[in-house]
């Protein structure tokens, strides 16, 4: 059983957590979704191929999950062109120099994304369709149960949306994105924080981050707002740990 | 697998049994009675290359020695004596380059009798500076460890604080429970000759198993009740939690068994010839419990009920065991595991594969935590150890842990190379540099 928690295993157990959300995007956007999924699934895998050969750096299964994010959450309406350039900034400066998943500072779909929708402006966000919101509930449920998925994320970003939903009134498609990036993007265990406390600070971050995008920031697209609080809030996911940090050592003065 | 053990597996609530997690709870329904004593013909006195431990010889080959006596002497540090395992004749003395012991071992002899140290000048353990000084002379001084860094600490060491485990929590470990049945007066006298060993406290960690008559009170020393779960039992992650070592703050950590042998040493002046000793392992027919001598020989210990095939003997658990032939002086468990270490062939391809990104990225998920016992901030730790910042590190508690602390760690994240090996040479600079 030795070693059963290495790099490729968590990058499966996160492919399989997110099997729910995946099938009911299949379903909702027919064969589109498929074509779709399978062309930044290539492009991805052969940056992931190119850096193996050359730099002997191990392909992981964590390329799937970032084809699947960009795959659901990048604009409509792109040619294969920019697409094909939006993906590989995301994957090759998100991750890959870096030296793969795992060494990563940021989350490669979110670069990708943030890539493609703020460098392309007049192609419109994708609308997610409701259902992929509630299938997010079961891929929390396998992810938290396998402690890919900290719990605590979701529970920080959870309290403040719900906050959001019933005393600000947040509207459904907002929701459902900032459910939706919450899996996909911000509960990556590598680039969210990975202290108890900072994992709290860092969901609450996210949670007020949409909160305060969705009430400040007039005629953004709701995934938009989500993919752009997931990306503020994974840049201060260090600082959130050197504060939980910091807490932690505090609290130990006494101790010597 | 015998066909009921298999039949029991059906049933999920059995799985646990069948891994062997339980087998050190169902040894405790052993009355200590009932566990056999074994001294194996051959035992030695070892050290390790990297020990670096320079002695001089007290005894020659061919020489017959008593249980207990005097055998070598350490030479940085001359009050420092280790003492035959058994009694009989000194079969064979191996000394490295500068004089460095590589082992001194022994073929016993039952009537060799036992050596009794002169005890009178400790009264029992009340006058420290003798204690300190008879248990330099009785060979207790190893079985102590000094953290930072885990090594045997020096004779005129002040620690801040002192941790006895009573507990253990590493697979199919010997209940100390076990060990200290019926052995409440020598525990408690063995704690009050070692809380004058110290300004600080002396932190006894237990669980559940210990027996409430056990916790008497005695002056300076605190009972700490801890989860029986592993990691929790392990010493270095109870003093990062509750006394945390530094350059200038040493805290020691001793077995319960062992104060439980102090306290009997310094009524008697003989030094006790056995501890209980758990052997396991999957290349094993059965798990057994015994009573053996330190240095025992671990092949005669498990010869009668290894499974056919080529088989590895690592002293200690299978989590942190070390290969070896002898048991060491902290070690109290014998590991019996299937296979000789092959080497098989690779392809180049998927060796640079393997080898160019090393070390290997860990993810911080739920099960690093659980290695940790959710106790320190484990990614942040990990993530210094590793990238060898050993200032984050100290900051994160890694001066009070030794290679044993990172084991269970290793073993859930493949970690490569192993995050002990990475631990143990940061440890090793910030001694080189505190030193120069």
């Amino acid at each position: 059983m030795r070693g059963i928690w290495d790099r490729e295993t968590v990058a499966l157990l996160l492919l399989a957590a997110s099997l729910p959300l995946v099938t009911t995007w299949l379903v909702t956007v027919g064969t589109e979704g498929i074509l779709r999924l399978g062309f930044v699934l290539i492009s991805a895998g052969l940056w992931h191929v190119a850096f193996m050969l050359v730099r002997a750096q191990p392909p992981s299964f964590a390329g799937a999950l970032t084809a699947l994010a960009i795959a659901i959450l990048a604009p409509a309406g792109l040619g294969p062109i920019p697409m094909l350039l939006g993906i590989s900034f995301g994957v090759v400066a998100g991750e890959l120099v870096f030296g793969g998943w795992g060494r990563n500072v940021v989350n490669p779909a979110t670069v990708a994304i943030a890539f493609l929708g703020f460098g392309f402006p007049a192609s419109p966000w994708p609308i997610l369709p409701i259902q992929l919101g509630w299938s997010v509930i079961a891929v929390v449920a396998i992810g938290a149960f396998f402690g890919v998925i900290s719990w605590r994320v979701v529970a920080g970003a959870g309290i403040v949306l719900a906050a959001g939903w019933h005393l600000m009134g947040l509207t459904t498609p907002i929701m459902t994105a900032a459910a939706v990036v919450l899996v996909l993007l911000v509960c990556d265990p590598v680039t969210s924080a990975a202290t108890s406390l900072g994992r709290w600070l860092y969901g609450l971050l996210y949670g007020a981050l949409v909160l305060l995008f969705a009430l400040g920031w007039n005629g953004a697209g709701s995934v938009q707002i989500a993919v752009s609080a997931a990306l503020l809030a994974s840049l201060a996911a260090p600082l959130l740990d050197e504060i939980a940090i910091r807490v932690w050592l505090a609290r130990r003065t006494h101790l010597g | 697998m015998r066909r009921t053990d298999r039949d029991q597996c059906r049933t999920a609530a059995s799985i646990a049994t069948c891994l062997g997690l339980d087998r050190a709870d169902r040894s405790l329904k052993l009355a200590s009675s009932d566990i056999q004593t074994r001294i194996t013909d051959q035992s030695a006195l070892f050290a390790r290359p990297e020990d670096d431990f320079r002695i001089d010889l007290l005894v020659a080959e061919g020489e017959r020695v008593a249980q207990g006596a005097p055998v070598l002497r350490s030479r940085r540090d001359p009050e420092l004596t280790l003492v035959a395992p058994v009694a009989g004749e000194i079969a064979s003395i191996e000394l490295g380059p500068g004089r460095r012991l590589g082992h001194v071992l022994f073929f016993h002899m039952p009537d060799g009798g036992r050596h009794i140290h002169d005890i009178s000048a400790s009264r029992s353990g009340e006058d420290a500076a003798a204690t300190r000084a008879l248990l330099l002379s009785a060979g207790f001084w190893p079985r102590l460890r000094s953290r930072p860094f885990g090594r045997v600490p020096a004779p005129s060491e002040k620690p801040s604080a002192l941790f006895v485990m009573a507990m253990d929590t590493r697979p199919d470990a010997p209940p100390p429970a076990l060990a200290l049945d019926r052995r409440e007066e020598a525990f408690g006298r063995g704690l009050r000759a070692l809380a004058r060993l110290t300004d600080g406290p002396v932190d006894v960690c237990h669980d559940d198993a210990l027996p409430k008559t056990m916790l008497g009170s005695i002056d300076g020393v605190r009972w700490r009740k801890i989860s029986s779960v592993h990691p929790h039992g392990l010493a270095g992650l109870q003093i990062a939690t509750l006394h945390p070592a530094g350059i200038d703050r040493p805290v020691w950590d001793m077995h319960a068994e062992d104060v439980a042998d102090i306290g009997e040493f310094l009524a008697s002046g003989q030094v006790p010839e056995t501890r209980l000793v758990s052997v396991s392992g999957p290349a094993l027919q059965e798990h057994r419990l015994m009573r053996s001598q330190p240095g025992a020989d671990l092949r005669a210990l498990c010869f009668d009920i290894v499974k056919p095939g080529p088989h590895r003997l690592l002293a200690g658990s299978r989590l942190d065991g070390v290969e070896s032939r002898w048991l060491s002086t902290r070690s109290r468990q014998l590991t019996v595991l299937r296979g000789a270490a092959t080497t098989t062939r690779q392809h180049w391809f998927s060796r640079a594969l393997r080898s160019a990104g090393r070390p290997l990225p860990i993810i911080p998920t739920a099960a690093l935590e659980q290695a940790f016992g959710g106790m320190l901030p484990s990614a942040a730790l990990v993530r210094a150890i590793v990238s060898n910042d050993a200032e984050n590190a100290t900051r994160l508690g890694a001066l009070s842990l030794v290679e044993e602390d990172l084991a269970l760690a290793d073993n859930a994240t493949a970690a490569n190379p192993r995050l002990a090996i990475m631990l143990r040479s940061m440890l090793d600079r910030i001694a080189t540099e505190k030193a120069g």
